[in-house]
């Protein structure tokens, strides 16, 4: 084995390079307004319509060394929190070019990285300071908005979110009715659900509605979904507030418009014409269901388990009137169905066209593929027991109280798949609901359901948090405000050893010399993000977004409360993209943020870009190895060792 | 028709360092890991030419093993390195650039092969006496009355790591639970021979590096966690058996060869009959946990939990061993006799945990068992993969504290220190080799500018390294600062022990200073010290250094076979 390496220059550190140049790729999808990118593949001729920045990312075969480190960042997070993985790249983008402007200016790597890591320490706390909690039992704090004024620059030291000598007050009753008003304009159906649990509820019950809309981001049509589904686990757990993402799935179908979508109990699975016509018979009966963990086939073998090999079946007598083994087997199984009375089985993996068939004649409904998700619900809210074996099966293994019903036939366009079956259980206790997504654009689907699962876990994690940040880059404003402040400090008091670090006596950390310049890039960065939003609503100019911008922060200078005021309100009056209803502001004297953000996500995502940032800034070599010298050794900037 | 390849001829090389390309190749293997040394170190990213997963690291034992060469003399040398780093899994990196260092000493001081090896060898045996001796002024004793000193040595070994992206509270954070995990390893019970435990680490991808944690006992992923039943769980102490055999139900143990069977015989449901004879024996026996390394047959697994026992399978080796130890149960090995009683164990209780996406059955100990379970967060895989090593190195690291209760001054101290001792030393023992004076002493000032460049190794600013004329600790001083200046900008020493003083006196390293003996620090003094080394891998990562390096001083000829 070979190896070969290459040593980055340090000024133009190509790693950095790349890195920003990748981040390019997600300016068009930051925002409300996300524009689709077609992706064509030349070798084959395909091509996929994206929107989102994962998906870009995925879409694309990414093989140098850093790409791919971003490749794996972006993947690790959008699995977790399923949001805001294009801010992630873009301020890796934004930061990498801060850092790369450093070394140009001479900084060294050390100080680069000990000042970012103060400047990421301020933005987080901004965050903690602005987070607004959503406190379920008193609706009098349903959103008490605190901003600490800091007027010492070096007062952020204090860490606890304290009242404000000047809070922006959203008053609570405002509100309140402000979502109202919102419901009414909403579709009657679930309006009238809602202000009928709010009635009875109404002291103790949060408005989930109105967080989910505050959060929708532009994609209100999905967030209404989410509020439905919601709505439909809380009344299924009786609960105030309930929403449980890990029991939501979601079933794409394609050839409907897209208002057709809606959210069902229960599961909805695709079978053939002939299974709906068992579905028909099942219809409105209390059923008796079997889950299978596995596939339902004679020769199916459990996980684990080894075929033995080299043996030899050997008889004394010639025997034409046995049954196959294959049939033995389906007589015991279908006698055994028979016997405990089961009308449906789900199975995980695939059943046999034996099976199906011989199950059909006798209207048992066999669904295959069913979620592994989907089998647990329903092991919980049936009391049915997962069983590897049909042979396994006995009557405490059986659920019951299975409803089924046919939500729609689709059978016109794709015979196979024909009928949309909707399975439900007759408790309360289930909480498992199936959101149906349609669109009659083929390549959409995709885009929809990643829009819908965004914002499913921006309400998820809303509700975790108990506290959201507000949004329209108000948070990022105060953040830049504090960086500027942080810097502004340093270069009026040079010789004091810097904000942060004095304060907790570290002799072995001479103060920072470049901590401002590297703040203020900092800031720059996030300035770039804010204006890419902006540019992307389609109401700024690229010049118009930045002069807004750095105007804003010049007006407001040393008062960080305000800028954040003010700033939410130049985005709400141009903006409207960011509204459902742009009327509702015209109302309240204090300005109402009406756009939110999470404050974990926001939080893991900056440190994620940054961390992206040090890990790529950090490295000065790269290593390859199996190189065969012969056909790489034309390469000059690799070396051989 | 057969042909005869002529075989081309063994290719010799003679004198190997004396050759230009094997040089060039030594000190681009010295400058790449002098580049990755220490907490200021750069990472390099591995992969392989044809796309594979990128790992970024700096760790020796990581970058060691992806640097292979097709030279065989960097190879010697990268393999003993290696081997020492897989016996104390620290000090690679010192390992590695000392015994480059000194090769490249020797060939410039223009001295005979086999003085130089004298030499070395000789003021080897000095450091390693000064350093075993008792008035060491560069030991610090481990007092395990606190644990403030252990956790000192983890947060160095793993402040050492940029690759970990971690911040100053998160790699203390990870240093406590190191220290704690070691803790719990160390049996309590002094009755017997007392057996060190074993951490197992679990890595959580996605989730901030403050979630991590360390739990006694195991903690066992369960994907199938809807088969478990939480009432069962809880409170009360639980029979356990162990089987390391596969209760799969097939016919595993076959082995090569053709079976004729009657077609009538069905030897799966004959298997099974015999699985289900051992889970009615198991059940009688009055067992609550029945776990198997490899898989069990499903319906074995439905008739015991039908039983209510709690059933755990596919386990996997390394947790079987570890499991075996904290509940005192002997694995079965088979299915074909009788359980014997002595093979049962005991565990305390059952309880379910969650991090992140994983779902995980926590198994208590139900005594003193000396296994934990460490959870390792870090927000994304090429971090966590860094931290994991990182926090393997550092259990080692502890463990190692056993063996020689005591640590050495980190941060470059402990180099410029012995450095100071050997010129100090050097001149009482002239004339007691087979070498001419001026040989020995140009030997000597290799060997002593040999270990002032590892510390200077540190310094990745182009800042200024220096030594101190009272104790002989590292200092760097800043590029940008006006050496007036001085006392002003540097702080403290490496260690963190030495603070600076108007009336302290440097000089640079690599320039003729008077020699003089280096003092301990008084114990007087106010200072906390920050950087701690392991005391017996950074020993022995010394004697491999320079006996590797002495054995590649001898090396003659390289003969290589290009068949």
């Amino acid at each position: 084995v070979m190896l070969g390496s290459t040593i980055i220059n340090h000024r133009q550190h190509v790693g950095l390079q790349k890195l920003s140049a990748l981040a390019e790729i997600t300016r068009s999808s930051l925002g409300p307004n996300k524009n689709y990118k077609f992706i064509q593949d030349d070798t084959t001729g395909e091509s996929t319509l994206v929107c989102s920045c994962f998906r870009i990312l995925e879409s694309l075969e990414l093989t140098c060394s850093v790409g791919q480190v971003v490749y794996e960042t972006i993947e690790t997070h959008h699995r977790v929190y399923n949001t805001g993985s294009g801010c992630l790249l873009f301020l890796a983008g934004a930061w990498s070019h801060a850092a790369l402007e450093c070394l140009h200016r001479g900084i060294s790597v050390r100080h680069i990285i000990s000042a970012m890591s103060e400047g990421m320490e301020i933005c987080l706390n901004v965050c903690r300071q602005c987070s607004i909690s959503i406190k379920r039992r008193e609706v009098s704090e349903l959103c008490p908005f605190n901003v600490s004024t800091v007027k010492d620059s070096h007062a952020h030291q204090q860490l606890t979110p304290r009242a404000s000598e000047r809070p922006f007050n959203l008053g609570p009753q405002k509100k309140l009715k402000l979502s109202r008003h919102f419901r009414e304009s909403e579709s009657p159906s679930i309006s009238t659900i809602h202000a009928s649990q709010l009635c009875s509820y109404e002291p103790f019950f949060p408005d989930i509605a109105h967080i989910a809309e505050t959060l929708s981001h532009g994609c209100t049509d999905a967030m209404n979904l989410v509020v439905k589904a919601s709505q439909m686990q809380s009344e299924c757990n009786q609960q105030d507030i309930a929403f449980d993402v890990t029991k939501v799935v979601t079933c794409v179908l394609p050839g409907l418009v897209e208002e057709q979508a809606t959210v069902l109990p229960g599961c909805v699975v695709l079978v053939p014409a002939e299974q709906a016509s068992v579905a028909h018979h099942l219809k409105e009966q209390h059923l008796k269901v079997a889950l299978i963990h596995g596939d339902l086939a004679a020769t199916y073998r459990h996980l684990g388990y080894n075929r033995p090999k080299g043996i030899q079946s050997v008889s004394d007598r010639l025997d034409l009137s046995r049954l196959s083994k294959e049939d033995t087997w389906m007589e015991k199984v279908v006698t055994l169905l028979l016997n405990l009375e089961v009308n449906v089985i789900l199975v995980s993996g695939v059943a046999s066209e034996k099976v199906i068939e011989c199950c059909w004649r006798r209207n048992i409904l066999v669904v295959e593929k069913v979620k592994a998700s989907i089998l647990k619900a329903f092991a919980v809210s049936t009391g049915a027991i997962p069983v590897t074996y049909a042979t396994q099966l006995s009557k405490h293994c059986v659920g019951t109280g299975l409803k089924v019903s046919i939500w729609r036939d689709l059978s016109n366009n794709d015979r196979k798949r024909g009928t949309a079956v909707n399975i439900t259980t007759d408790g309360l206790n289930c909480g498992l609901v199936t959101v149906i997504l349609t669109s009659s654009v083929h390549a959409k689907l995709q885009t929809l359901e990643d829009q819908f699962w965004a914002c499913a876990y921006r309400l998820h994690w809303a509700l975790k948090d108990k506290a959201l940040l507000p949004g329209a880059g108000v948070t990022e404003m105060v953040c830049i405000q504090h960086l500027q402040n942080e810097a502004e400090h340093d270069i009026r008091n040079p010789t004091e050893s810097n904000g942060v670090s004095s304060q907790q006596n570290k002799p072995r950390t001479p103060a920072n010399p470049y901590r401002d310049v590297v703040l203020t890039l900092m800031a720059d960065g996030l300035k770039d993000y804010i204006c890419t939003v902006m540019v992307n609503t389609g109401v700024f100019s690229k010049v118009g977004a930045r002069a807004a911008v750095i105007q804003h922060l010049q007006d407001y200078h040393g008062t960080v409360g305000d800028v954040a005021a003010k700033f939410s309100q130049l985005f709400l009056h141009t903006d409207t993209c960011y509204n459902a209803t742009p009327t509702s502001v015209e109302s309240s004297e204090t300005p109402a943020i009406k756009t939110y953000d999470n404050l974990c996500v926001k939080q893991e995502v900056w440190r994620k870009a940054l961390d992206l940032v040090f890990l790529v800034l950090q490295t000065d070599a790269e290593v390859i190895t199996g190189v065969d010298r012969k056909t790489n050794g034309a390469q000059e900037d690799l070396m051989f060792l | 028709m057969s042909r005869v390849v002529k075989k081309s001829p063994s290719v010799c090389t003679d004198l190997p360092l004396d050759n230009t390309d094997i040089c060039n190749k030594l000190s681009l293997l010295k400058q790449l890991l002098i580049s990755c040394f220490g907490p200021a170190g750069r990472l390099k990213q591995i992969h392989n030419n044809i796309g594979g997963r990128v790992i970024s690291t700096s760790t020796s034992s990581v970058l060691l093993s992806a640097l292979s060469s097709s030279q065989p003399f960097i190879n010697l040398i990268r393999t003993s390195v290696l081997n020492h780093v897989s016996r104390f899994n620290d000090c690679g990196l010192f390992t590695a650039i000392l015994c480059l260092t000194l090769l490249e000493q020797a060939k410039q001081s223009g001295l005979r092969r086999n003085v130089s090896i004298i030499v070395n060898k000789h003021l080897l045996g000095l450091c390693t006496s000064y350093l075993q001796g008792q008035n060491c002024g560069c030991k610090v004793k481990l007092d395990f009355c606190s644990s403030q000193y252990f956790i000192t040595l983890a947060f160095s070994v793993i402040s050492s790591k940029p690759a970990c992206v971690l911040t100053e509270p998160e790699a203390l954070h990870i240093s406590k639970l190191a220290v704690q995990a070691f803790l719990l390893t160390v049996p309590c019970n002094n009755t017997g021979v007392a057996r060190l435990g074993k951490t197992l680490t679990v890595c959580v991808e996605g989730h901030p590096v403050l979630d991590s944690a360390v739990f006694p006992g195991l903690l066992v992923d369960m994907p199938d966690i809807f088969f478990l039943n939480a009432e069962n769980l809880h409170g009360r102490s639980l029979c356990t058996v162990l089987f390391s055999a596969s209760l799969a139900g097939d016919l595993c143990e076959l082995g090569d060869g053709n079976i004729e069977l009657h077609g009538d015989a069905d030897t799966d449901s004959q298997i099974l009959d015999q699985l289900l004879e051992l889970g009615k024996q198991v059940v009688q026996d009055g067992v609550n946990l029945f776990v198997c390394q490899k898989v069990i047959h499903p319906v074995l697994q439905q008739y015991l939990r039908g039983q209510s026992v709690t059933v755990i399978e596919r386990l996997g080796i390394s947790l079987m061993e570890s499991l075996s130890q904290l509940a005192g149960a002997q694995p079965v090995a088979t299915l074909h006799t009788r359980i014997p009683p002595k093979a049962y164990g005991k565990v305390k209780e059952l309880t379910i945990k969650q991090f992140g996406s994983k779902t995980m059955l926590h198994i208590h100990p139900s005594g003193e068992s000396a296994i934990c379970t460490m959870i390792l967060c870090h927000r994304n895989d090429t971090m966590l993969s860094e931290l994991k090593v990182v926090c393997q190195k550092t259990e080692h690291v502890l463990r190692l504290t056993l063996r020689e209760p005591c640590a050495l001054m980190g941060g470059g101290c402990t180099e410029t220190h012995l450095a100071a001792y050997i010129r100090n030393k050097k001149t009482h023992c002239l004339g007691i080799f087979c070498c001419s004076q001026t040989e020995y002493l140009l030997g000597a000032e290799g060997f002593c500018r040999s270990l002032e460049s590892v510390a200077a190794a540190l310094d990745h600013k182009c800042g200024n390294s220096l030594t101190d004329l009272t104790h002989a600790h590292y200092w760097t001083l800043p590029a940008d600062v006006v050496e007036d200046h001085m006392e002003n900008s540097l702080g403290v020493c490496g260690c963190g022990l030495v603070e600076s003083c108007p009336s302290k006196k440097w000089t640079y390293l690599n320039t003729k200073y008077p020699e003089f003996s280096p003092a301990p620090v008084s114990k007087g003094t106010h200072l906390q010290v920050r950087v701690l080394d392991s005391f017996t891998s950074k020993l022995s990562g010394l004697q491999v250094a320079v006996e590797t390096a002495n054995l590649a001083l001898d090396v003659q000829y390289i003969i290589q076979d290009t068949n």
